[in-house]
């Protein structure tokens, strides 16, 4: 399936797994050992709807009880909304960090198994993740992202509708819950 | 490759003793190896593959996806790694050729042994060719000596990117540094050389506030544009009108650097903007001329300039375009050719091509009509819009071009103006559009006509400024030299430049700009209606604002951090390379930043910079050069030796620049990580607590409250915490359980690796 934006179209030949339904994308976090959520800072200078994308990826954190790694200028907006970051790592530092398997994580409990992704911009995040498919095989990523990421191991569907994309949310909220 | 020393000796006027020569004259590719191999030991090379596959060669194409390798045995590491060397030798080769091609026409025109003068302010005239080769040059022929080093040496690293050739990615880093040391010293040399020969302005700080913006140009004269690097052929226009009494009646301006280049040959040249202008203002169709010199030039010129209805000379042999070579006719039978029978022509001869230019604008600009486009017309060009947004797709910079055009077509203005202040008008979005809507005419409907002002480049920092400023640079009273380069591939427009630098100057670090980044700075008005290079003094100074010039004058940002080593520190520089770069690593608080690079060239520059020990922090477009150099501050290796003891210190020391290349992707977050990354090993308490109270300040105002979490990294006690923060910080050191440490008395890395660097010199 082709990205939304063109820049990010795969050149290779291990491209993402494409989870369509929420129910699955919750199951695949439950499944891991030391999940972490990086935000980037989409999240905080978008709205979906009328709420701030920021607090669409808080509720996912907290119903999955992801440890956080708010990156750009992300851990403002958290702290004004009360929230704390595990970890405040900009988005290349923490995919440096994550690249070492023996890297004890931002939680100093081990390295993470299973890395999300929501908010970074579209072209740096997928550079990112080619980093992480490369040079990390000790961990999996997905991308929540509704423009779709080739280069995670498991990316949505382009998402084009606010209202899907926030059905997704929800789904998935619920689905972590359970 | 061994070296004949008598014949180095000859080749930098060993005899010549200004200083005595150092350990590394005309350094080969392995020459400073051990240097780059002890950066990359803490600077660790970072991968971030644009593409799985590898087609360099018959055997392939090769999946090199997590960990296969190629049919000739390369890992995705490498080929990253080689990959980046190519691209620091395209950028290498087009500043050497540059270089090369001022250097023999200002030689032809003036001879070999015309005097390099910079003034009375500058005597050290070009502390890199100094400190890389060990020539101090003295004449312009010496000049053509520099560029034949750098072309020995770049045949070489070329060669290495062959199938089969080097085999590990830290020794194509080493090429790749060596490529970007390369590459300063072609742009001193190929500055040095137009300073010399075009006296451009030297020895000045305030040089003339030039005009800026597509609205300063005067439509109601023929208008001559000039786009590109290498302003020899538009200077010969500007020499052309002025020995014909015609300057006030032609208009000439540029995009990209060449603007800047004739800006300093002539100071009423205008600048129409940075290089992500192009394609927008030859569609305005206001440009009657436009000349072609070389690099960042689109490469659909010819199509444009026939489309804007624009007369096309093109003049270097970089870009020929397939056109005619006319370099042979006489002027008055090319001037028929263009204005008659309408051809674009190529004119090899820089001198004939300036002629042509004016004459030809001259003769067709009266039959022709230059406007803008209306509001009213745009909105009806953008009512075919069927909301589809095939052109968001394809935009390489992210922007929802789509719904703009429709929300223009229902006459909405403001999003797609502000739309185009984010766009490179690289037209990516109109070739998609099924219904052919021309999006980026429809912009000059939108786009601002006003006019702004640019300081125009100054050349070198002056040795009086370095004696000025030496001290409290290297104390860390000054907080930090920002040096704002390269090109225009901006995440959201000019105004994160103008933010960023302003912010900058306010806390009176020193801001210097060059290229399109200077540009972009100028684009910006504040609330009293000035820019940037209205608001702040011009010297290299505690709160200047300053633009060296065009890209090559880069240089001139790198030969600053020398001069601080060489005259300030009084430092051997001859042939001296690791001791200098060495003391601008550890001592010296200079952070470039290169916000919109896209290029191979800034690619090798700040590859240069780095190699230099300067660390660059680059916009999120750059983390497509594929690799970076970055540490883990708490795990990587930050011993050093105290130069005074010649010990090694055991106790952890801080991450000093922490990163040498790094892409970081907001404003607000690199502003913050500039303020740290100029913090040095070498800062006095008081220095220190200078530049922390930065950090500290800028990290609340842009990361909320609390400290940075790596905060008590640079505390090495009490006297280092700053007076404002005092109590807040100290507690919260308690609470983490902080211990003090020794600071380092001369901190440096020579002997902590092999090396024929001595140690003495430091001291
Ligand atoms: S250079 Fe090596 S990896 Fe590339 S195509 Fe040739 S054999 Fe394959
Ligand atoms: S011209 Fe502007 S809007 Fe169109 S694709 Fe290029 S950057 Fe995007
Ligand atoms: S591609 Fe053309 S028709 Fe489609 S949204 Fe863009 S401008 Fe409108």
């Amino acid at each position: 399936m082709k990205p939304y934006w063109d820049v990010n179209v795969l050149t290779g030949t291990k491209t993402a797994k494409i989870v369509e339904d929420p129910v699955q994308w919750a199951s695949i976090i439950k499944k891991s050992i030391r999940p972490l959520y990086i935000l980037g800072p989409d999240t905080v200078d978008r709205n979906i709807g009328d709420k701030l994308f920021l607090e669409y990826c808080l509720d996912v954190a907290k119903a999955g009880n992801l440890p956080i790694c708010a990156t750009a200028h992300v851990r403002k907006k958290m702290s004004e909304m009360g929230v704390e970051t595990d970890s405040a790592y900009d988005i290349i530092e923490i995919i440096n960090h994550l690249k070492d398997p023996e890297w004890q994580g931002v939680r100093k409990e081990g390295n993470h198994d299973l890395i999300m992704f929501t908010g970074v911009r579209c072209d740096l995040a997928e550079r990112g993740l080619a980093t992480l498919k490369h040079f990390a095989p000790h961990l999996k990523t997905m991308a929540l992202c509704r423009f779709s990421h080739p280069n995670a191991d498991f990316a949505l569907p382009v998402i084009r509708k606010d209202t899907k994309w926030q059905e997704y949310f929800d789904g998935l909220v619920a689905n972590l819950i359970n | 490759m061994s070296k004949n020393k008598e014949e180095t000796l000859k080749i930098i006027k060993g005899e010549d003793a200004w200083e005595p020569v150092g350990p590394t004259p005309l350094p080969d590719i392995t020459d400073l190896r051990n240097w780059s191999m002890r950066l990359l030991k803490t600077y660790k090379p970072f991968y971030a593959p644009f593409c799985d596959l590898c087609c360099n060669c018959t055997y392939g194409k090769c999946d090199l996806t997590a960990g296969k390798k190629g049919a000739c045995g390369i890992d995705i590491a490498t080929h990253q790694a080689r990959w980046v060397l190519m691209q620091c030798c395209m950028g290498l080769s087009a500043h050497g050729a540059h270089g090369r091609h001022l250097i023999d026409y200002l030689i032809n025109k003036h001879g070999k042994d015309y005097k390099i003068d910079l003034g009375l302010q500058v005597d050290v005239e070009a502390p890199i060719i100094r400190t890389v080769m060990g020539l101090k040059p003295e004449i312009l022929g010496d000049l053509r000596t520099v560029i034949e080093y750098v072309e020995r040496g770049l045949i070489h690293l070329v060669s290495s990117t062959h199938t089969g050739q080097e085999g590990h990615y830290l020794d194509f880093e080493n090429k790749s540094l060596h490529a970007g040391m390369l590459d300063l010293l072609a742009m001193e040399a190929a500055d040095i050389a137009q300073i010399a020969g075009y006296n451009y302005p030297t020895s000045i700080a305030d040089t003339p506030l030039v005009e800026l913006g597509w609205g300063a140009i005067d439509k109601t004269k023929p208008v001559i544009l000039a786009i590109g690097h290498n302003a020899a052929p538009i200077n010969a226009t500007i020499d052309y009108l002025q020995n014909n009494n015609l300057e006030d009646k032609v208009e000439v301006c540029g995009i990209c650097c060449t603007a800047h280049d004739v800006t300093r040959r002539s100071d009423r040249a205008k600048v129409v903007g940075h290089l992500a202008r192009q394609l927008f203002f030859i569609r305005c169709g206001i440009a009657d001329v436009i000349i072609t010199d070389e690099q960042c030039v689109r490469t659909d010129v010819p199509e444009e300039a026939t489309r804007a209805g624009a007369s096309l000379i093109a003049t270097s042999d970089k870009i020929c375009y397939g056109l005619e070579d006319v370099t042979e006719k006489e002027i008055d039978e090319i001037v028929k050719m263009i204005t008659e029978e309408k051809k674009q022509v190529l004119i090899l001869d820089p001198d004939k091509a300036g002629e042509v230019a004016a004459r030809v604008a001259i003769a067709i600009a009266p039959g022709r009509k230059k406007e803008f486009i209306n509001e009213k017309t745009a909105m009806k060009l953008a009512k075919e819009c069927n909301g589809c947004n095939l052109c968001s797709e394809a935009c390489p910079n992210l922007l929802s071009v789509g719904k703009s055009v429709k929300e223009f077509a229902d006459g909405e203005v403001d999003k797609l103006s502000e739309t185009f202040k984010l766009c490179f008008t690289c037209g990516k979005c109109e070739q998609k559009c099924p219904k052919n809507i021309p999006i980026i005419k429809i912009m000059q409907a939108v786009a601002t006509k006003e006019t702004y002002k640019m300081r125009s480049g100054r050349g070198p920092i002056h040795d009086v400024e370095i004696r000025q400023v030496g001290s409290p640079i290297v104390l860390g009273t000054i907080p930090g030299i920002v040096a704002f380069v390269g090109c225009s591939n901006y995440p959201k427009g000019d105004k994160e430049i103008a933010e960023m630098m302003d912010e900058f100057a306010r806390r009176k670090y020193i801001v210097v700009a060059s290229g399109c980044a200077a540009m972009a700075a100028g684009m910006v008005k504040d609330k009293e209606g000035k820019t940037i290079w209205e608001k702040y003094p011009p010297g290299f100074e505690a709160g200047g604002v300053l633009n060296v010039g065009s890209c090559v004058a880069n240089s001139h940002i790198a030969g600053a951090a020398i001069k601080v080593a060489n005259i300030f520190a009084k430092l051997p520089g001859r042939a001296n390379y690791e001791c200098i770069a060495d003391y601008i690593l550890n001592r010296v608080g200079a952070c470039g930043v290169a916000w919109g690079a896209y290029s191979q060239k800034a690619l090798a520059i700040g590859t240069g910079f780095n190699r230099w020990g300067v660390p660059v922090v680059l916009g999120p477009h750059s983390a497509k050069y594929k690799r970076l150099y970055l540490s883990r501050k708490e795990e990587d290796d930050w011993n050093i030796m105290d130069g005074r003891t010649e010990k090694m210190m055991d106790e952890y020391v801080e991450p000093a620049p922490e990163h040498l290349a790094i892409v970081i992707e907001s404003k607000e977050r690199a502003i913050v990580s500039i303020a740290k990354y100029c913090i040095r090993r070498n800062d006095t308490p008081v220095g220190r607590q200078i530049k922390l109270n930065h950090y500290i300040a800028l990290y609340k105002k842009y990361m909320g409250e609390g400290f940075p979490d790596d905060l008590h990294l640079f505390i090495r006690k009490p006297t280092d915490v700053p007076m404002f923060f005092k109590r807040e910080v100290m507690d919260y050191l308690k609470k983490i359980g902080w211990k003090p440490r020794q600071q380092v008395g001369l901190p440096t890395l020579i002997n902590t690796y092999p090396t024929k660097a001595n140690i003495a010199d430091i001291k």
